[in-house]
């Protein structure tokens, strides 16, 4: 599974996902931490639409961890202040860089971690839809 | 005349900051930063805006020892972002892919996906609802369960949650001019100080984190007059961007890191400009004002896309279109700070203009010596 989508599975998830996926790893392997989690900041970086130019936002909290399992280095960022899972994301992000046959297996939990999400976000936007107008031409 | 530097007053300061802390907890209440979080969403997103740092968590912690003041939260967030590394800069994110929670249109009535109201206080009747003074936790509690309940039995949606632009389809028929995605890298003011003439990153950067307020007067005050734009609302929306960026090594958009999302609120005014056509004749086109801000912020994102436009077109003599008079003063941190320096002690300045004053009445010439 791609990075961009396995991250926004286990950021937008139940974090005890991503807590057992890390568990598992760190069970097995050495993991050495490179840099504790700490908080920084991610400049947003934004097209706006008139005349399709670039622009700053502004910048947006984040928790960073780096971790160093053999020789691979693993990244965990999260917007907000939030240690144990950016440290989570560090050991799974390294994991997945070094191929540890761990991984191969954690693609269904995340598809099922993803149809949970998609079920929640479908059920937002039906309740978004009740404020859709209907719009009547009043009649003289 | 320099500075001159005096001391005295440790004691009276130590005691000031304890009356300050008396002032916070004499009611023997206290709101707790996690009731501010969940109850205080549009003061928060005014704050992170101003403040040009999302973060409801910090902001949430700053109103409360601010005991409520904008300005003040607004600075210790600032002076909070400036003690934090920048990390990280995002990949460009594409307005498009906003989740939205809320979009309406002002100059069409059917809009492509249609007009969502989502969450918004603009058609509550505008009178105090002395309910909520005994709005206990077993009502609130009530009546979220009953609304999930209504909700649960909703069938549920498709699609993904983002909405075709408005001003796309405009552009589509030939209305509006279009341009190529131009992916200069922006300017950044926290970087560098910029000069005039400003850039379109530059002023736009300034803008979103300008204080509400004074973005709202100067945009107001271009409609009353002291500007040439008046523009009608295309299109606002309001949700949820996504924020990735760019892994070491990657390999392209799906191998970035989705790092999580930030609200805000996005508009797009169309603004009628008398121009002339091939034939010679007048004739009217219209051009685009664009407005963004952290958080669900209407009022200032429109205020935005006015300024937007009327920095767009200097030619203009009025004030509005001034972009020395618009962005050196709508900073909340520079303007409330400045105007804050004054109650500083000046006792030697002031000295020197008295004894100015003094010295013509004498009839000397007024100059200091």
């Amino acid at each position: 599974m791609k990075r961009r989508r396995m991250t926004e599975i286990l950021i937008e998830g139940n974090p005890e996902l991503a807590d057992r996926l890390a568990s598992e790893i760190r069970h097995h392997y050495p993991v050495r931490e490179l840099a504790a989690p700490r908080q920084g900041l991610t400049m947003i970086k934004m097209r706006e639409t008139a005349k399709q130019s670039l622009f700053y936002l502004g910048e947006v909290l984040v928790t960073e961890a780096k971790v160093e399992i053999g020789d691979h280095i693993g990244v965990g960022i999260v917007a907000g202040v939030r240690e144990k899972l950016a440290g989570d994301l560090a050991v799974i992000d390294a994991a997945c860089r070094a191929g540890l046959s761990e991984t191969a297996g954690w693609t269904a939990m995340l598809e099922a971690e993803e149809i949970r999400l998609a079920d929640r976000k479908h059920r937002e936007l039906a309740a978004l839809e009740k404020t859709k107008v209907q719009f009547d031409t009043m009649e003289e | 005349m320099g500075y001159v530097a005096v001391k005295g007053g440790t004691d009276a300061i130590e005691a000031s900051i304890d009356r300050l802390k008396y002032e916070r907890l004499k009611g023997g209440e206290q709101v707790e930063v996690s009731a501010i979080l969940s109850s205080m969403r549009l003061l928060i997103d005014q704050v992170m805006s101003e403040a040009s740092l999302y973060s409801p968590e910090l902001a949430a912690l700053a109103i409360k020892q601010a005991e409520g003041s904008m300005e003040e939260a607004v600075f210790l967030l600032r002076a909070h972002r400036s003690t934090l590394p920048r990390l990280y800069y995002s990949e460009t994110v594409e307005p498009e892919r906003m989740g939205v929670e809320r979009r309406i249109s002002a100059s069409f009535k059917d809009i492509p996906g249609g007009q969502l109201l989502g969450a918004t206080h603009d058609y509550t009747h505008r009178l105090i609802d002395f309910s909520l003074l005994e709005e206990s936790e077993k009502k609130r509690k009530q009546w979220l369960d009953q609304y999930e309940e209504e909700l649960s039995a909703l069938e549920k949606a498709t699609g993904d949650g983002t909405y075709p632009k408005v001003v796309e389809y405009l552009r589509e028929e030939g209305l509006f001019e279009t341009f190529e995605p131009d992916n200069t890298e922006p300017d950044d003011v926290t970087k560098n100080v910029f000069q005039f003439p400003a850039s379109r990153s530059e002023r736009l950067q300034i803008l979103t984190r300008g204080q509400t307020g004074a973005i709202t007067a100067l945009g107001y005050a271009s409609l009353r007059g002291y500007g040439q734009v008046h523009p009608t609302v295309g299109e606002v929306r309001m949700g949820q961007l996504p924020i990735t960026v760019p892994a070491h090594g990657g390999d392209g958009e799906d191998d970035s890191y989705y790092i999580g999302s930030v609200r805000a609120t996005e508009v797009e005014s169309f603004v009628p400009m008398p121009t002339k056509g091939p034939d010679g004749k007048q004739e009217l086109r219209f051009e685009i004002g664009y407005g963004i801000c952290y958080g669900q912020n209407e009022t200032k994102a429109i205020a935005m896309s006015i300024l937007d436009q009327c920095l767009e077109h200097p030619e203009s003599d009025a004030p509005s279109h001034d972009e020395e008079f618009v962005l050196l003063h709508v900073d909340t941190v520079e303007s409330t700070g400045f105007i804050s320096h004054l109650k500083m002690p000046h006792y030697v300045t002031f000295q020197s203009k008295l004894d100015s004053v003094r010295n013509t009445r004498k009839g000397g010439d007024g100059h200091e010596s």
